[in-house]
């Protein structure tokens, strides 16, 4: 009983595949079918030859043996049909001799499983695009599929950021909204201009901050400012919450497979063939994969048996060149934001209406994506130069972006704060200035409406950015290709490649950018979204017409955990900016906190409402006391946490033994079988 | 659909529906495309479709484990491969998205164990490598480093160190690999 626990838990670590709890419960058994099932006797005689004898008995055995347990399914069973058929039949006779009350427990087990997983299936059905992610899957393999996958989870993640907003933000404002003072006709010329800089007409409007005014819903604990503070604090908890839980599950897989137990060549060829592949030519690059991969990790047990060769002067001479090649990688991290510096510079500059300011207005995205596409290629042509084995070039490569796609945006938001503004924080001990902007101006600007703008500008800009590279580049290019394929210039540009890295960066980019904008511009999820539908099209065009498979092999379950993680980063830089935002704009000036010193005091009047017991509760939550037992619940907790690892490790090495034990025992029972079988066949 | 509905009786397609992982729509387009393979409509459900036939299906045609797949699944006397339409029910459910961890481990064994003798040899994994990588001369890893992939293997995975993968074996390698489950799969 204790052994069986024991395979349960051992089960449970290491699949989470094993659907639901009863089917591993039951492995015990299944490995003895197996060996059955597999035995050379079993296997040379099917079924039919019902006039011999001895298979008639092997064959009474072996359903004796897979009889075991009726709680499974009978499809669980690793027979043919008619197999199963047979067992059927017998199980029907046992249910015959056993009690009605059993017999309808048994059926009301097997009526609610199928109605799980019916209820299951329903739901996965609803999810949109499954058929064109399963043909570009067939296509193109699993790692593009992976980008598409995280494409439709960000959808999701802000079709849900639409949901909040509509309901705590959006609706109150407009139903208990005040009377609106400013009547001046909009503009309708400048109307293209507006929409894609996000100022004139749009300014008014729901896009941004400055609309979601105090209204007429206006208790102590129930007005639009609180609603507004709830919805946007729900989001960036949410959001936490899920993304953290992605990353966890997915990095769980990735430790389970990972260097922790050294078999990645096994999983390579046992589950290396991707058997939805269907046309022969994805099917032929299928195999180049596989056998550039295999070739690439042979090569990496080579390079680690020579790099222990290495000698001295070879190891200095080494080192000394990736120092230099690191201070190249971060001069040219250094230039590109003294480039996003500049053009935020210009940007800033030009404040009259005309054409080229719209299109100076643009220059500090356009720079970014310009160095976001040069430099990621620039880092795959340092690396190799490092002499590092593959793996790690590739994953340094990838370090490298992922700093650089973050960093720049964080350059960008933080020169954008600091640059016309007297924000102390940016004047580095000079002497703060003042007299604060929005006395002078506010009548004219909105601080929090500039910020938003930036954003809805970064948005837009993204979007552009997908149309143009698909239509501008990804196409022509192409095209040429196709009906040129022997003139120099094809040959040199060669086929498209779908690169997976650089476009999830993208999405993790724009994701971010929503995060940091959400609270400045109400509306941007909801243009997300728009954004992302509009972006699946254009990225499925782009894949299914104009790109050939990647030569690099991309793997499902680790790149998953890393694009989560870098959402994760992304969420957390947001989350700091939202917060030195907070701090930064004088709430006075426009939008829902209106009047208040800063955007928190909205929940002071409430808690002025409650009455005493709660108000000491909150305060005494909020106090340092409260703090300490909370940290030392923590610690306890999480010391908890650690120490059953730790013994869940040690289980694992134990059931590894367990498991030598295990089949080297049904080893003997083999031999004892099929001695005993042709012992049995010889007085014949 | 509902044209094809009525050629399967329906306490056989309830039948099916539940001994297989297979859903209604799918076993009716499975006898679809079976009876298409068949030449004749309504034909006897244990008449058999020749192993060229079934693969010239484009879900199995450029797979380089077709063969071994048709042989796996067929329940003929004869060994040749070929499959009747539960055959084919049985293939397809042991490839479908809802079938089981276990069972698709169990297939994928059979499916990799080239000479049937229950165990995964080097010869075995001689062939599979062969086959993942392409079986023509230039396509194929060099004798060097295929001697060095199946040391690697049979170390890796080869618990009670006697030279070959047994089932156990290559199931607790399988139940590991997150991509398995999602690659293991055919659907119509």
């Amino acid at each position: 009983m204790e052994r069986e626990d024991k395979t349960i838990t051992f089960q449970r670590l290491l699949s989470d595949e094993s659907y639901s709890s009863d089917l591993s419960s039951d492995s015990c058994e299944y490995y003895q079918t197996e060996i059955f099932g597999l035995l050379p006797s079993t296997q040379t005689h099917r079924r039919a030859h019902a006039d011999d004898i001895t298979h008639d008995q092997n064959e009474r055995l072996r359903l004796d043996r897979i009889c075991w347990n009726p709680n499974v399914p009978l499809r669980n069973l690793p027979v043919c049909l008619q197999d199963k058929r047979d067992i059927r039949d017998r199980q029907h006779l046992q249910k015959r001799s056993i009690g009605s009350w059993d017999a309808w427990r048994r059926s009301q087990q097997t009526t609610r499983r199928r109605l799980k997983e019916q209820v299951g299936r329903a739901v996965s059905g609803l999810l949109p695009w499954r058929h064109m992610i399963h043909r570009i899957e067939g296509q193109f393999g699993v790692g593009v599929k992976a980008y598409f996958v995280f494409l439709r989870y960000l959808l999701g993640l802000n079709l849900l950021y639409c949901v909040i907003i509509g309901g705590s933000v959006l609706v109150p404002t407009l139903v208990y909204r005040g009377e609106s003072t400013e009547t001046q006709n909009p503009d309708w010329s400048s109307l293209y201009k507006d929409m894609f800089v996000g100022s004139g007409v749009l300014e008014k409007t729901a896009v941004f901050h400055s609309f979601y005014t105090r209204g007429s819903l206006n208790g102590a604990c129930l007005n639009t400012p609180l609603l507004f503070l709830l919805g946007m604090v729900s989001i960036i908890f949410l959001s936490i919450i899920m993304l953290v839980r992605r990353t966890v599950v997915g990095y769980k897989h990735s430790w389970i497979t990972g260097k922790h137990f050294s078999s990645n060549l096994s999983y390579k060829v046992f589950s290396g063939w991707d058997f939805s592949i269907q046309s022969p030519q994805a099917a032929s690059l299928k195999q180049n994969f596989t056998r550039n991969e295999l070739k690439m990790d042979l090569e990496e047990q080579a390079f680690h048996a020579r790099v222990k060769q290495r000698t001295l002067t070879q190891w200095v001479r080494l080192v000394l060149f990736r120092i230099l090649l690191n201070l190249a990688v971060l001069c040219l991290l250094t230039g590109s934001f003294m480039l996003i510096y500049y053009a935020i510079h210009l940007q800033q500059s030009c404040t009259d209406e005309s054409t080229e300011c719209v299109m100076l207005k643009y220059l500090p995205p356009i720079t970014m994506t310009l160095i976001n596409i040069a430099l990621p290629r620039i880092f795959t042509k340092i690396s190799e130069f490092e002499d590092y084995s593959l793996t790690i070039q590739l994953n340094l490569t990838l370090i490298r972006s992922i700093f650089l796609k973050l960093a720049s945006l964080s350059i960008y938001l933080f020169f954008f704060i600091c640059a016309d503004k007297d924000y102390q924080f940016c004047q580095f001990g000079q002497k703060k200035n003042t007299l604060k902007p929005s006395q002078h101006n506010s009548t004219i600007l909105c601080e929090e409406n500039e910020f938003g703008k930036e954003m809805y500008k970064l948005t837009i800009f993204n979007l552009l950015e997908g149309f143009f590279s698909a239509f501008c580049v990804a196409y022509p290019r192409t095209f040429l290709v196709e009906k040129f394929p022997s003139s120099r210039l094809a040959q040199i540009l060669g086929n498209n490649q779908f690169e997976i890295t650089l476009n999830v960066l993208d999405l993790v980019n724009s994701q971010t950018v929503m995060w940091v904008g959400v609270f400045y511009c109400p509306l941007l999820p909801a243009i997300s979204t728009l954004r992302l539908l509009i972006l699946y099209y254009i990225k499925k065009f782009t894949v299914m017409r104009c790109c050939a498979p990647a030569q690099r092999m991309f793997r499902t379950a680790s790149s998953s955990v890393l694009f989560h993680f870098t959402l994760l980063l992304g969420l957390f830089m947001s989350v700091v900016t939202l917060v030195v935002n907070i701090n930064r704009f004088n709430p006075g000036g426009c939008g829902p906190f209106n009047g208040t010193r800063t955007v928190f005091d909205v929940t002071n009047d409430c808690k002025e409402m409650l009455p005493n017991w709660a108000k000491s509760t909150i305060s005494y939550i909020s106090s340092e006391a409260f703090a300490f037992t909370l940290i030392l619940a923590e610690v306890v907790i999480l010391t908890s946490y650690v120490s059953r690892g730790r013994a869940n490790r040690k289980t694992i090495e134990r059931l590894k033994d367990m498991l030598v034990m295990c089949s080297s025992d049904k080893r003997f029972l083999v031999k004892q079988h099929s001695t005993i079988m042709r012992r049995r066949q010889r007085p014949r | 659909m509902g044209g094809t509905a009525s050629k399967l009786p329906k306490e056989l397609l309830s039948e099916y529906q539940e001994l297989t992982f297979l859903t209604k729509q799918e076993i009716l387009l499975a006898h679809k495309r079976f009876s298409e393979l068949q030449g004749r409509e309504n034909g006897p459900y244990s008449s058999r479709v020749s192993m060229e036939k079934i693969l010239t299906l484009p879900e199995l045609k450029s797979n380089p484990f077709r063969k071994r797949i048709c042989h796996v699944f067929s329940t003929s006397d004869l060994r040749d491969g070929s499959l009747t339409f539960e055959d084919f029910l049985d293939l397809l459910s042991a490839f479908s998205d809802s079938a089981t961890l276990e069972i698709k481990s169990h297939y994928a064994f059979r499916i990799f164990d080239f000479d049937d003798d229950g165990t995964l040899d080097g010869r075995d994994l001689e062939k599979l490598v062969n086959c993942l990588t392409g079986e023509t001369d230039d396509t194929r890893l060099t004798a060097e480093e295929m001697r060095q992939l199946i040391s690697n293997i049979l170390e890796e995975s080869d618990i009670d160190k006697d030279g070959t993968v047994n089932p156990s074996e290559f199931q607790h390698v399988i139940s590991r690999s997150p991509d398995f489950v999602s690659s293991f799969k055919i659907v119509l």
